[in-house]
């Protein structure tokens, strides 16, 4: 049975079903509501854990990691400038290999200030070292949350679950809530191999020099890589408990004669699908959601975009000076590949710019027009631009 | 072997053991060199205080004598009579007041005697050559005493019936009880000594005699002829003798009929007749000196401070830094005699003299002119040794010089202050020296060890203490024999013992375990032998910082250039 | 004894100390290090039922070369700024899981006045069982000396230096404690090195308070202060001495106690055996004013504290570092 949420209170309610030790809280637009709901359900009593109300998104991601370390499954949220200004925590946790699990309700990144949704705080972050997930509806989010603690915990790395801000979090959609005994068949109680623990003492958070730095580097990628499949198996173990499955690390879907292929991440595959249900006098498309772009699902993409001529991949970020970041990265999936299609670079919805349903035409006339050579950003409007920019 | 990288680079507890970090120190380690305490470097008697005085911070007053006896058999004797050097050199005169060794020393001595405790460590049988001992005074005695600890048989020889020497016949019974150096001497006796008492070298028995059925000799003969005495050639027509005068005080109890008189000396016999005097109703007693006073930089008097103090408190007037320069005579009766000042300088041949100084004369009228000025070696039976010389020529160990087989020691010897605990030191230094020729062995020079000066102590550490005071008697009640000054309780005994700074010597007071950054010094339960502590360092780990050293209170820690491991 | 046979030897003594050891030798501290001794007074007054959050800083640094650690608790290391939030974290897992593990945390004077001062202030706002030990070293030292808010007035680092134009930093040191304090702190204190029993005291005090407590430990740095390595105790004793610097204990706002001065001494003696104040005793105006400056500020302190005695008293800042030659022994029975 379906129950109407709003993705803030979904991701909260997934939270509590995860039976979190330690929750770290600092308001920043627009995860607020999630830690605000987490912190009704402590008050309500239908949560038992510990609710540290922190000081900034510094301390909450610490707060995080101190929690994990000495023994709790630990969670937090952010967005946009608490995330950049985790970012050195963020490193810090993935290198220390501590398993937790962290929403980002994804914004812009100021200047200028806008609260509004695009990816560019988890584009910053890529590097980081952290698993990250992005999420296409409240029903994704939900089960992605509680497959993240999973994959952490038997990874020893760090899961971000991205949902985009007020597109998601902000919206009510009916989602189904897995009960609490499904979530304890799917979920252990928490371990970490080095636990904090005075009976067992450890020293976490050395110094390693030079000689083996980028040892302890490779291992960490090494792992990055491995859970490519770990994605795949707990998506499918959550799947056989709940019946459903949030797309592995990629989830392809159109038909198999479609020579277009079109590839998004976060909730525009929703705005997308439809926009290809109500065009259907275009030439067929497969659109492909990318969940998984750390690791990056490299070999995936290249059996996914197998076939294709052309393919556009349309991303709410940007790097200045560069163009499409995932675009990017897919390009160097398939290098190298005996029939490469062309890719074209589409950024849209920037700042929470709206996407309206006809992008699915701009996005198929980009396929099907000549090579830009460039990211083309489908919904500039140049009557907006300071004079003399092109 | 290659380390494998852990996950997120974790580590095991206390590895870093392995890391050591000793290889960083640059020349200089600590080590812990157990320095010459100032009390002990300057004991006539050799004793160690702070070597005594430890036991006695934990109660255990019998250790502490055990330990003293060591050095010196006769505590409760030196306890009362000693000039004390050692509470002069203690460092802790230098920060509060010197410790009161002198006390805590008597306390022992009183101990053992009221506990009837043996001398610890005496042989059972003789295993050794036999001794002669000539003299039973505090060196004869000493030397017996070390010669029975070291296994010899010994006799000894003395003029007196009692044993003793000049401490028996010439301290008053006020400062020295006859009944405790009695007490102390038998118990030197009872270790297995024979006593040849009345007996006296030259006309009861013959030296060269002792020399043959003996191994060795020790002479401690003491001195016993008075120095000759006059004031610008003028000698009194009825000399009185100041040391006859106090031998007949103390055998019968009393004076000629005196109103005032002049006693010249500056040592402890001259304090020693004028408080007599004094205490035979003589009116005025007045004491003249060309020293300064006991506590004068310049020029001190011999006599003890404290005695001359006490002297002073009966009534003694003293005249320090002046010379008699005329007696007043008339006919053969003497009326007053001229006083000048003095003082003690270089003349122009580069020796000290003493200069009276014309003007500054002073007139007492007197009935008598004492003098007390010491005495020599009686050469009776000592001729042939003597060859004129009115003392034994002997080397630091009471060596004679050209007569093997011979020893001398106490006031008998060159150089000799006349004061019972250098005798004592001179005593226990010849049965070494005799026990190393006996059995053909070297004879080791003592263990140097370096002095440590106030300089050198971190007194930072230390709390200020009153030093322990033994009662003495009010003036009024210093009648007959009484002794004046009385024994330490043994609550101010450990009282005092506790202020010993313990100058150059572990005193367990952890600061250098605690300071270590490194944990480069390790505690054990129970202090090393030949070390003196409880520490050690564990080299693997000292950078040398030097902090253990800097904090050391009593600088037994110092920072010295690296030396190989030895053995 | 040969070297093995003497090792082995070394660590069965070792094995058999009367005191826990949290910090083993082996670190890579400087000769002298004020801190390294005072972390490990820390853990023996604390341990060894603990965990510690330890800021990024020379201690952090020269006790984790990996694959080594001198520490024998579990102990946890993240980032500079975040240390009070890292044991918050820590404590409030042990919360959860109902585990009574006391958390410490760790940092230098930069990681607790300067960039770690948000999340501290957060802990103690949010009343975290945790006792937050600051070693200051007044300055950066681990990144070369250079100048923190807790940095004295006059004081020359390497981004103070003293010059024509300059004598040393111009800034006055934060009053860190009087700061924490304000949070309605149930314990903040200060120990110094020079008085470990002292130190030892607070550590179990702040131990004992249930909810945040604060000690701060003013631990000397040979290298920054530029003083000879075998003197650190002795500088940190002069501080105390000279009024500079007050070993307090305040509680909910109010100070409690402070360790009287016997003997107040000149900052003179506390100055001039360090490098890093050598500027101020040229034949210069300006060096002589910021002598006065810091003689006045000691005065101040010894006012403002109430640190001058009326007589000596057993806790004083000479009584708490006496020593003395055995124990106070009982009179034995039978003694005369």
């Amino acid at each position: 049975m379906l129950e109407p949420l709003e993705g803030s209170q979904a991701i909260a309610h997934a939270v509590a079903l995860a039976r979190p030790g330690v929750v770290a809280a600092y308001p920043i637009t627009p995860q607020t509501h999630i830690v605000e709901h987490i912190a009704k359900l402590v008050a309500d009593n239908r949560l038992r854990c510990e609710y540290v109300s922190v000081e900034s998104e510094f301390s909450a991601a610490t707060v995080a990691l101190g929690a994990a370390a000495a023994g709790c499954r630990a969670y937090t949220a952010t967005a946009s400038q608490g995330l950049l200004l985790m970012a050195e925590v963020l490193f810090n946790i993935a290198g220390l290999r501590i398993p937790l699990v962290m929403t980002c309700a994804n914004r812009a990144v100021s200047a200028p200030i806008n609260i509004w949704n695009d990816h560019q705080d988890a584009m910053a972050l890529r590097d980081a070292g952290w698993i990250q997930l992005y999420c296409a509806s409240n029903q994704e989010a939900i089960d992605t949350t509680i497959q993240a603690f999973l994959l952490a915990e038997r990874l020893e790395l760090p899961v971000m679950v991205c949902v985009d801000g007020y597109i998601l979090t902000h919206t009510l959609e009916g989602v189904s809530l897995p009960t609490q005994e499904e979530v304890d068949h799917f979920l252990p109680p928490y371990t970490f191999a080095h636990t904090l623990d005075s009976r067992q003492p450890l020293t976490l958070g050395t110094m390693v020099a030079p000689d083996h730095f980028t040892e302890i580097r490779y291992a960490h990628d090494q792992a990055m890589y491995q859970a490519l499949a770990a994605i795949e198996e707990v998506d499918a173990a959550y799947a056989g408990i709940t019946g459903r499955a949030s797309g592995g690390v990629l989830e392809v879907d159109g038909p198999d004669d479609a020579r277009i292929g079109v590839l998004c991440l976060g909730a525009v595959h929703g705005t997308l699908w439809e926009g290809r249900e109500q065009a259907r006098n275009l030439p067929p498309a497969k659109l492909i959601k990318l969940r998984a772009l750390r690791p990056f699902p490299e070999a995936a993409l290249r059996q996914a975009l197998a076939g294709l001529s052309d393919v556009v991949v349309l991303e709410r970020a940007f790097s200045p000076g560069a163009g499409g970041i995932v675009a990017a990265e897919v390009c160097r999936a398939l290098y190298g590949t005996s029939t490469t299609p062309r890719i074209h670079s589409a950024v849209m919805g920037l700042g929470g710019r709206d996407i309206p349903l006809e992008a699915w035409q701009q996005v198929l006339a980009l396929a099907q027009g000549p090579s830009r050579g460039a990211t083309v950003i489908l919904d500039l409007i140049p009557d907006h631009l300071e004079d003399g920019i092109a | 072997m290659a380390e494998r990288m852990t996950r997120g680079g974790f580590a095991q507890p206390g590895s870093a053991m392995a890391f050591k970090t000793g290889s960083w120190r640059d020349l200089v380690a600590p080590r812990h060199l157990h320095g010459l305490a100032p009390c002990a470097g300057a004991c006539p008697a050799g004793e160690d205080a702070q070597a005594y005085l430890a036991p006695l911070t934990n109660g255990d007053v019998k250790s502490a004598w055990e330990i003293l006896v060591t050095a010196n058999p006769l505590p409760a004797t030196t306890g009362r009579i000693c000039h004390h050097p050692c509470e002069t050199a203690c460092n802790r005169g230098q920060f509060d007041e010197a410790l009161a060794i002198h006390a805590v020393e008597r306390y022992l001595g009183d101990a053992a005697l009221h506990n009837q405790w043996a001398y610890p460590g005496i042989p059972q049988t003789t295993t050794e050559p036999a001794v002669a001992v000539v003299g039973g005074g505090p060196a004869g005695l000493a030397c017996a005493y070390h010669l029975r600890r070291l296994g010899h048989a010994v006799t000894i020889f003395d003029a007196l019936v009692e044993p003793g020497g000049t401490v028996a016949t010439s301290i008053p019974p006020y400062r020295m009880p006859k009944e405790i150096l009695q007490a102390e001497a038998r118990r030197i006796l009872e270790t297995g000594i024979t006593w040849q008492g009345h007996t006296r070298v030259g006309s009861d028995v013959d030296l060269d005699e002792l020399r043959r059925e003996f191994a060795a000799v020790f002479l401690a003969p003491g001195s016993q002829r008075t120095k000759p005495w006059d004031v610008a050639g003028v000698v009194p027509a009825q000399l009185h003798d100041g040391l006859a005068l106090l031998h007949t005080w103390m055998e019968v109890g009393s004076m000629p009929p005196w109103h005032k008189i002049a006693v010249v000396g500056g040592g402890n016999t001259s304090v020693d007749v004028a408080r007599a005097l004094k205490r035979c109703g003589v009116e005025e007693v007045h004491l003249v000196t060309h020293n300064g006073l006991p506590w004068d930089a310049e020029d001190p008097m011999r006599a003890i401070a404290r005695e001359v103090r006490q002297a002073m408190e009966e009534g003694v007037v003293i005249h320090a830094n002046c010379g008699a320069e005329r007696l007043l005579l008339r006919g053969n009766r003497i009326i007053g005699v001229v006083l000048v000042a003095m003082k003690k300088m270089r003349g122009a041949d580069g020796k000290w003299h003493r200069h009276g100084f014309p003007g500054t004369e002073q007139v007492l009228m007197v009935d008598e002119v004492i003098p007390a000025i010491g005495q020599t070696v009686d050469p009776s039976g000592f001729e042939s040794l003597l060859q004129g010389l009115d003392y034994f020529d002997v080397d630091h160990h009471g060596r004679m010089t050209h007569h093997q087989g011979l020893y001398a020691g106490g006031d008998a010897r060159s150089g000799s202050s006349g004061m019972a605990s250098p005798a004592i030191g001179d005593g226990r230094r010849a049965a070494a020296a005799i026990h190393a020729a006996l059995c053909n062995n070297p004879l080791l020079p003592e263990k140097q060890r370096p002095l440590v000066p106030i300089t050198e102590m971190h007194l930072q550490y230390f709390e200020t203490a009153p030093r322990a005071e033994p009662s003495i008697l009010p003036v009024a009640q210093r009648q007959g024999e009484a002794e004046i000054e009385q024994s330490l309780t043994a609550r101010q005994a450990l009282d005092e013992a506790v202020r010993c700074l313990s100058c150059g010597n572990c005193m367990i007071c952890d600061n250098c375990w605690t300071f270590c950054p490194d944990q480069a010094v390790l505690k054990l339960n129970h202090t090393i032998q030949g070390d003196g502590s409880p520490y050690v360092f564990d080299m693997a780990f000292c950078k040398g910082c030097g902090i253990c050293a800097n904090e050391c209170p009593t600088a037994f820690i110092r920072m010295a250039p690296e030396q190989d491991e030895q053995g | 004894m040969n070297n093995t046979a003497a090792l082995r030897d070394m660590s069965s003594i070792r094995q058999q100390q009367s005191r826990f050891e949290g910090l083993t030798p082996g670190h890579r501290a400087c000769q002298g290090c004020g801190q390294a001794l005072a972390a490990r007074l820390v853990l023996e007054s604390s341990g060894p039922d603990v965990v510690v959050a330890n800021a990024t800083g020379c201690l952090e640094v020269f006790t984790t070369a990996w694959p080594q650690s001198a520490w024998t608790i579990p102990w946890m290391h993240s980032v500079f700024s975040n240390t009070a939030a890292l044991a918050a974290g820590m404590e409030a897992a042990f919360k959860a899981r109902d585990i009574s593990t006391k958390v410490l945390a760790f940092a230098g004077d930069g990681g607790t006045f300067d960039i770690g001062f948000q999340a501290l202030s957060g802990m103690i706002e949010r009343g975290h069982n945790v006792l937050f030990v600051c070693y200051d070293n007044e300055a950066y030292m681990n990144t070369g000396v250079q100048r923190s808010s807790s940095t004295p007035v006059a004081a020359a680092t390497t981004t103070s230096p003293a010059g024509i134009a300059r004598t040393g930093k111009r800034h006055l040191k934060k009053d860190i404690v009087a700061i924490i304090a304000a949070h309605c702190m149930p314990y903040a204190a200060t120990a110094s090195v020079a008085y470990p029993n002292d130190l030892k005291d607070k550590v179990r005090r702040g131990i004992q308070t249930p909810g945040p407590a604060f000690l701060m430990i003013h631990s000397p740095c040979p290298l920054g202060w530029m003083h000879d390595s075998a003197k650190g105790i002795e500088v940190a004793r002069l501080g105390v001495e000279t009024g500079l610097v007050p070993l307090i204990e305040m509680e909910y706002g109010q100070q409690t106690s402070a360790m009287p001065l016997r003997r107040v001494r000149p900052v003179v003696d506390y100055l001039k055996p360090q490098g890093r104040f050598r500027h101020l005793f040229a034949d210069d105006p300006m060096a002589r004013q910021e002598l006065a400056h810091l003689q006045a500020l000691a005065d101040h302190n010894i006012a403002h504290y109430g640190l001058q005695e009326s007589q000596p008293e057993s806790g004083d800042s000479h009584a708490a570092a006496s020593v003395r030659r055995g124990t106070v022994a009982v009179v034995p029975p039978g003694a005369v």
